[in-house]
């Protein structure tokens, strides 16, 4: 009975290690996990997809532009709910957003390596178009 | 030998070396406790010879098991961040989801 026990301890620690070694080894970097962590969009682009310091800032770069654009968009279809405008002129503002994301994205991607860019875009193209697919959010925004 | 003294000093230092060894009362039950480890530790040895292709089999599968949800619960745990972070990156980009926010 001992012995049985011993065995099974032994199999049992055997277990242990060998989940706490993959554990470890299946981990992202440690970068990407912090930036995970902490939410931080900017160091999960930097980690995740090895930009360089010069790809970084222009993606940073990008970004910051592409806020101006959106802003634009997002009061464009704000003003066109608050006047009521007919549900196919919002549908077109939202498809005008829609596909300028989508160019913004694909033009980060351009600027990532060769390898990393479809990655990225992989990540987050499905996120853009799913978000019609979740019951149109932007429906909930009444005047 | 250079030195004559050196024999008989070393008789004098024989003569007069007394050994007194501490008494240790529990000598005998250590002695064996220490022959019934090793029998302990021959009989596990043995029984895992006998029983090696349960023991190894399932000895490979807990490894191969920990391996699984070790690598399973990290990746898991890592896409479920990344997800939930990418969401936020799309909508902080997404006009649609700003006039949510609103």
């Amino acid at each position: 009975m001992k012995n049985l026990l011993l065995t099974a301890v032994l199999i049992m620690a055997a277990c242990g290690l060998s989940y706490g070694v993959f554990y470890t080894a299946s981990r992202d970097p440690k970068a990407v996990r912090e930036a995970l962590a902490d939410r931080d969009a900017m160091a999960w682009l930097r980690s995740d997809f090895k930009l360089t310091d010069a790809q970084f800032a222009a993606i940073k770069r990008l970004h910051e532009d592409y806020h101006v654009e959106c802003s634009a968009h997002c009061a464009a279809i704000l003003d066109a709910r608050e006047h009521h405008a007919p549900a196919p002129e919002i549908a077109r503002l939202e498809e005008v957003c829609e596909r300028s994301m989508t160019e913004h994205f694909k033009k980060v991607a351009a600027l990532m390596s060769p390898e990393e860019g479809p990655r990225y875009l992989a990540v987050v193209l499905p996120k853009v178009a799913d978000y019609d697919h979740h019951g149109a959010p932007s429906l909930q925004v009444r005047p | 030998m250079k030195s004559t003294d050196s024999p008989k000093s070393l008789q004098n230092t024989l003569t007069n070396w007394q050994v007194n060894p501490t008494r240790e009362p529990a000598f005998r039950g250590l002695v064996w406790q220490k022959i019934a480890e090793r029998r302990d530790d021959a009989a596990w040895i043995g029984f895992l010879r006998t029983h090696a292709i349960p023991a190894g089999g399932l000895l490979a599968l807990a490894l191969v098991v920990g391996a699984w949800s070790g690598h399973w619960q990290a990746r898991a745990q890592a896409q479920e961040q990344r997800d939930a972070l990418v969401t936020d990156y799309v909508h902080s980009l997404d006009a649609r989801a700003m006039l949510v926010q609103r």
